[in-house]
Order: C-alpha cells, then structure tokens, then sequence
C-alpha cells in the first residue's frame, strides 16, 4: 500500500505545478511542457519518461482552454493553424527520426544560442 | 487570415516543420518556436500568434500521449491532476494576456524565451557530469 501522506504530497504538488504551467500556457501561448516535466521531475520525483509522457496528455486541455480564451477574443488563425499542424506533423517525424541517430548536445547548444537571440530580437523596440 | 499568399504558406509550413522538428529531436520547439516565427518572420500580432500557438500544439501532444498510454507510461491519474490545477492557471494566464498590450506581451514573451534560452544552456553544461556515461566508440 502507498502511504497516504504522500500520495496526498503527490497530488498537491502536481495540481500546483498545473497551475504554474497554466499560467505559463495561457500568458505565453506554449504548451507549458518546458515548466511541467522538469518540476515533476525535481518536486515529484518523476523519472523523466514518465514526466514527460504525463506532460504531453496535461498539454491536451491545458493548450485547448487557453486555445477557446484567445479564440473567443478573435486571435486565433484557423487557416494559419492548419498549414502549422501540418508543417509540425511532417517535422516532428523527422525530429523524432534523427534522435535516435545524433547526440543532442551540441544541437541543444545551438538551439539554446539561437533562442536567446530571437528573444533579444523580440525584446528590441 | 484572408486568402493567403505563396509566401505566407510556405513561411508557415517551413515553420511548423521546424517546431516539429525540434520538438521531436530534443523535446523542447513547440509554442518556443512557433510564436516568433510568426510574429518575427510573418509580421502577425503577439496575441494571434500565441493563440494559434496553443491551436497548434494540440495535435502533436494527443498523438503522443496517445503512444505513450499504449506503451503504458501514462498514468492517467497523473496527467488529470495537472489538467486541473492547469486548465485553472490558463484560465488566469489566457485573461491576463489579452488583457496586456501586444507591444508589451511580445517584450514579456522575449523576456520567457531567454529564460528558456539560459536554462537550455545551463541544463546542458549539468549534463556533463563525472559521472556522464560517454559513447563508446562503437557506439
């Protein structure tokens, strides 16, 4: 049997790291992945597959609430969403196919560089 | 969007490959990609763009948390505890950001995505540790 205690430490620690990645999600437009599996894995002692797996299906209402918000006030491009879902589709495989055949780490290097310049880019006037 | 030019489709599928791509390679490329490609390459608005963001990440995670539940590595417990602090925290997230300028949200957005950047390149210097098994050369 578990012990109660901690399941009910579980639960709360996942409902509030939720709430933080709603947040996130909902202020920010991005599924809230990048909050959810590193906390689950330092606050809920997740292994990292299973973080990352629960994250995915959380990202499901959580993108689809923020989704109704933004499209009720007119700032959601269907047509757009489309031609990206699309687009995504076709990447993700190939992501997904070359992970198995490269190291991550430099290409993480890469991304890591590339993203803060387009957000100094956005942050310039 | 009316009925969209050459350029507009092939800059939204060259970006929607692209956060696919990283996202299936490093787990990392949804909305961190899609939101400034739009804004800074197609010239759309911070809140269109974030909101069709959200749109567009929908699909990518049923798909794969549907083979995670077939592989049996999601507990679906697990996932609707999250749902529900989240669907509450969006709620609170979607309302703030439409009600913020979109000048601003666009600053605040840059402000994320360094975060994001820094935590990449930190997370990655972590990684190699003494204990960090190394490839070996048949591998």
């Amino acid at each position: 049997m578990l012990d109660g205690a901690a399941v009910n430490r579980t639960t709360l620690i996942l409902v509030a790291i939720g709430v933080a990645a709603g947040i996130l999600s909902g202020l920010f437009g991005v599924g809230g992945g990048i909050l959810m599996v590193p906390a689950m894995v330092l606050l809920a002692g997740f292994a990292q597959q299973r973080a990352q797996a629960t994250s995915l299906a959380a990202i499901v209402p959580i993108a689809a609430v923020g989704a109704l918000i933004f499209g009720r006030a007119d700032n959601v491009d269907l047509l757009a969403a489309a031609i990206l879902v699309a687009g995504s589709l076709l990447g993700v495989q190939a992501g997904a196919w070359l992970m198995h055949r490269t190291s991550d780490e430099r290409l993480s290097t890469i991304f890591g560089i590339f993203l803060a310049a387009v957000a100094v880019t956005l942050l310039l006037p | 969007m009316g009925p969209p030019d050459v350029p507009t489709v092939v800059g939204l599928a060259s970006i929607g490959l692209a956060a696919g791509f990283l996202a299936g390679l490093l787990g990392v490329g949804g909305g961190v990609v899609l939101v400034p490609g739009m804004v800074l390459l197609l010239g759309f608005d911070q809140h269109v763009a974030q909101g069709t963001s959200l749109l567009v990440v929908i699909p990518a995670a049923l798909s794969g948390s549907w083979s995670h539940r077939r592989s049996g590595r999601l507990v679906l417990r697990d996932a609707f505890l999250l749902a529900v602090g989240g669907i509450a925290g969006a709620v609170g997230g979607s309302l703030f950001a439409l009600s913020l300028d979109d000048g601003l949200l666009r600053r605040l957005f840059g402000l994320f995505l360094l975060a994001i950047a820094l935590r990449i390149l930190v997370a990655k210097g972590a990684r190699r540790g003494p204990g960090t098994p190394q490839p070996g050369p048949s591998g």
